[in-house]
């Protein structure tokens, strides 16, 4: 069969494709939707609707319209569409003997004719004009001439020619060794195989291949061993012999190996004259095929792309019909998974333009791809998190507007000052479940609170309204002891807990400090839950009341709840707190106190007229991350005073 | 998911390891986590290993306290292990260190 004849073949049926690909109804509209925007000087965005209106207003298919119009458009311009075969049809007319040479074999290396072996020129003139000629070659060339002794034995070599690239295990290059013996140079190669070869070509006259052999090298720091194959021929009176060092050669298909695992590549070629595909080891790794079975013929590997990705796919054909290179992401189907393929595709072509080889270098991306596609399922949900969240901020600020409006000024409560701050968290989105109580209760007393929620957010809001209604309601119909008001705050919680009880939700828990003072005494009362200690700061001191027990509310069905006491004097500041004020996510929570303590040692060591506001002003700290609620009181001499 | 990872033992203690910064953006995916483990294994000791956690807030203190109810559902043992200090102390002052199994 006619080897042009399969060429031909193999181009028709790329032409086929590329066809088709333009004859995709996507394709055709994109194309046609570039041109004229090129033509129109518009955006393509632009082109492609007023293509979509026309084909409207005119009833027609849009893709048949494009279709027209790109007929229109490259029938002007006069490129384009003619095909592979065509081109090469016709570039193959005119003399198709001439073609029949260059356009069948076009990349066949220089196979260079033995060198005729008999008309030696005499002399040093035929080695010289080796030499020049070696001077122009790759690899490793070198011309040796036999020395023969009396009875015209071979006894050794020397060194006539050598090209460029000749280097030897010692460093010496070809330039060097010339003149000189085989024997004195490389000794260890002597009565080897190589050495036998030399003496059966001179013999024969007949080229050879030697190898691999192992080389020892009488070099000390040269590789112990390596392998060498020599090939020689006959020139003149002397030998060529080409040298190949198989070390060099496995080196380099170790690193093609390496750089192919390391980059989940692969590349093949398509041979358009010979119709030989290459599988690289890379891409029979990503095809999941093995390399004994060959390489996957052309319409099988194509038949692997993700049905989704086929336009992608046409789109890569078409531009590859208008000489582009191709650069290419799609999904196929390997053994029952999905991979992410990256495909760049180049042509290789003659001095004629026609193409005679395809080369792809392919790119497993699939975990880069996979990567990607969580990171934008990730940013969506925390979109639509950010959103909920947003509208959720707006109805708690609310709630806790409602529930707990803040005092602006201070409250004058029965011989106790109080004032009362309260700092959001630094993100809007958390606005929490912070909460106080001052009022007064039975016998003269003033009960206070501070209470915090956990979480944030309405569910944390609506439970803080319910604790702080219940305590306010409790303390005044029930009791308004700090201990048994926890307690039952605590079944409250729990309780609450229960009734809606959906296992996927969190618990709500809580803590909080309820203190009960006697003004007529200065005694003062306090239990907690799970709550931070309150300070009591004296004349530049300030300590932290000793904590009596009690747990969180809401973590167990029944709590026990302590009393602890202390006794408030004129001057001194009590500072009821939540966990905001001194909790910070890096630094423990000692350090959070310091200074803290330090502005209410300085408030009761120099007190001013209005030491309360003096204080609340200076802990304006905000948390980043939590709310903070604050309330600070103190004693009122006997006789109300009309400082602040 | 980074913050919990659980692992049963054949003796019938599930032990819970946590994490990391246990707050608000992963207390509700730990929690669902913990409470399926629970629910799946019916183990005798529920254990919760603290020793990688460095921060938590009162949200992860709920997921805490849901792990020892969702133990006491099951009739389970239930013991925290290994706090940093802060944590011990964070535990301590919200009432929790002595049903925790901490002292």
């Amino acid at each position: 069969m006619d080897p042009l004849e399969d060429y031909r073949n193999r181009l028709a049926d790329l032409d086929a494709r590329i066809e088709e690909a333009r004859s995709d109804p996507e394709v055709l509209l994109g194309r046609a939707s570039g041109l004229l925007a090129g033509r129109a000087g518009c955006r393509v965005g632009e082109a492609h609707a007023y293509l979509l209106r026309l084909a409207d207003e005119q009833g027609r298919q849009v893709h048949t319209l494009a279709a027209d119009v790109l007929a229109a458009m490259e029938g002007r311009s006069g490129g384009g569409t003619s095909s592979l075969a065509t081109a090469v049809d016709e570039a193959l007319r005119p003399d198709p003997g001439r073609v029949h040479r260059q356009g069948e074999r076009p990349p066949e290396p220089p196979t260079p004719e033995p060198p005729p072996a008999d008309p030696a020129p005499a002399g040093d003139a035929w080695v010289q004009a080796v030499q020049r000629v070696l001077d122009t070659l790759p690899d490793r060339h070198i011309l040796l001439l036999p020395r023969y002794d009396d009875t015209g034995r071979v006894t050794d070599y020397t060194f006539a020619a050598a090209s460029p690239a000749v280097v030897d295990l010692s460093g010496r290059s070809g330039a060097q060794l010339l003149g000189r013996a085989m024997s004195e140079v490389y000794p260890t190669i002597m009565d080897g195989p190589i050495w036998e070869a030399w003496a059966l070509t001179i013999d024969d006259g007949l080229p050879r291949e030697v190898g691999p052999v192992p080389y020892v090298s009488p070099v000390e720091r040269a590789p112990a061993e390596i392998l060498l194959t020599v090939k020689v021929r006959p020139v003149g009176t002397g030998l060529l012999n080409t040298w190949i060092r198989h070390d060099e050669e496995t080196r380099l298909a170790e690193r093609i190996a390496q750089t192919e695992r390391l980059g989940n590549l692969g590349w093949g070629e398509w041979d358009l004259v010979t119709g030989q595909i290459l599988w690289s080891d890379g891409l029979y790794r990503i095809y999941e095929r093995d390399p004994g079975q060959g390489p996957l013929p052309r319409e099988e590997t194509e038949a692997l792309t993700v049905a989704d990705d086929l336009p992608v796919r046409q789109q890569a054909a078409e531009a590859f019909g208008r000489g582009q290179a191709v650069d290419v992401t799609y999904r196929i189907r390997v053994s029952g998974h999905v991979k992410h393929i990256r495909a760049v595709v180049d042509t290789v072509r003659d001095s004629g333009g026609r193409p005679v080889k395809v080369y792809g270098i392919v790119q497993d991306v699939t975990a880069g791809e996979t990567s990607r596609l969580r990171l934008t399922e990730v940013e969506r949900q925390l979109s639509e998190h950010r959103q909920s969240l947003a509208a959720e901020h707006k109805v708690a600020v609310r709630l806790q507007q409602i529930v707990l409006p803040m005092p602006v000024g201070p409250i004058d409560l029965p011989g106790l000052r109080v004032a009362v701050r309260y700092l959001p968290a630094e993100q809007a989105s958390r606005v929490g479940g912070d909460w106080y109580h001052a009022a007064p209760v039975g016998d003269g007393g003033v009960l206070l609170a501070v209470g915090d929620v956990a979480g944030h957010g309405i569910e944390a809001a609506a439970a803080m309204a319910q604790l702080r209604h219940a305590l306010a309601a409790l303390s005044v119909t029930t009791t308004d002891d700090p201990a048994e008001l926890l307690t039952a705050l605590n079944r409250l919680l729990f309780a609450g807990r229960h009734a809606d009880a959906e296992r996927s939700t969190l618990p709500v828990t809580a803590t909080a400090v309820v203190a009960r003072y006697e003004p007529a005494t200065g005694r003062l009362v306090w239990a907690r839950a799970g709550h931070p200690a309150p300070l009591l700061s004296r004349a530049g001191v300030t300590t932290e009341l000793e904590p009596p027990e009690g747990p969180l509310l809401g973590a167990f069905p029944t709590a026990e709840y302590e009393l602890a006491g202390a006794h408030l004097r004129p001057g001194d500041v009590l500072l009821l707190y939540t966990d905001g004020l001194v909790e910070h996510r890096h630094q423990s929570l000692d350090a959070g106190l310091a200074p803290v303590l330090t502005v209410l040692d300085h408030i009761t060591a120099e007190p001013t007229s209005q030491p309360l506001a003096d204080l609340l002003g200076r802990l304006r700290y905000t948390n980043p991350d939590d709310d903070t609620c604050i309330l600070a009181a103190r004693p009122l001499p006997a006789r109300a005073g009309h400082d602040a | 998911m980074g913050e919990a990872s659980v692992d049963a033992i054949d003796d019938g203690t599930l032990r819970l390891t946590l994490r990391g910064e246990i707050d608000f953006t992963n207390a509700g995916e730990i929690h669902k986590t913990i409470r399926e483990a629970i629910a799946d294994r019916r183990p005798q000791v529920v254990l919760v290993d603290l020793a990688g956690v460095t921060f938590m807030d009162s949200t992860g203190i709920s997921v805490l306290v849901d792990t020892m109810r969702a133990a006491a559902e099951v009739q389970a043992e239930f013991r925290v292990e290994n706090p940093i200090p802060r944590l011990l102390d964070q535990l301590r002052t919200t009432g929790l260190a002595k049903a925790f199994g901490l002292t």
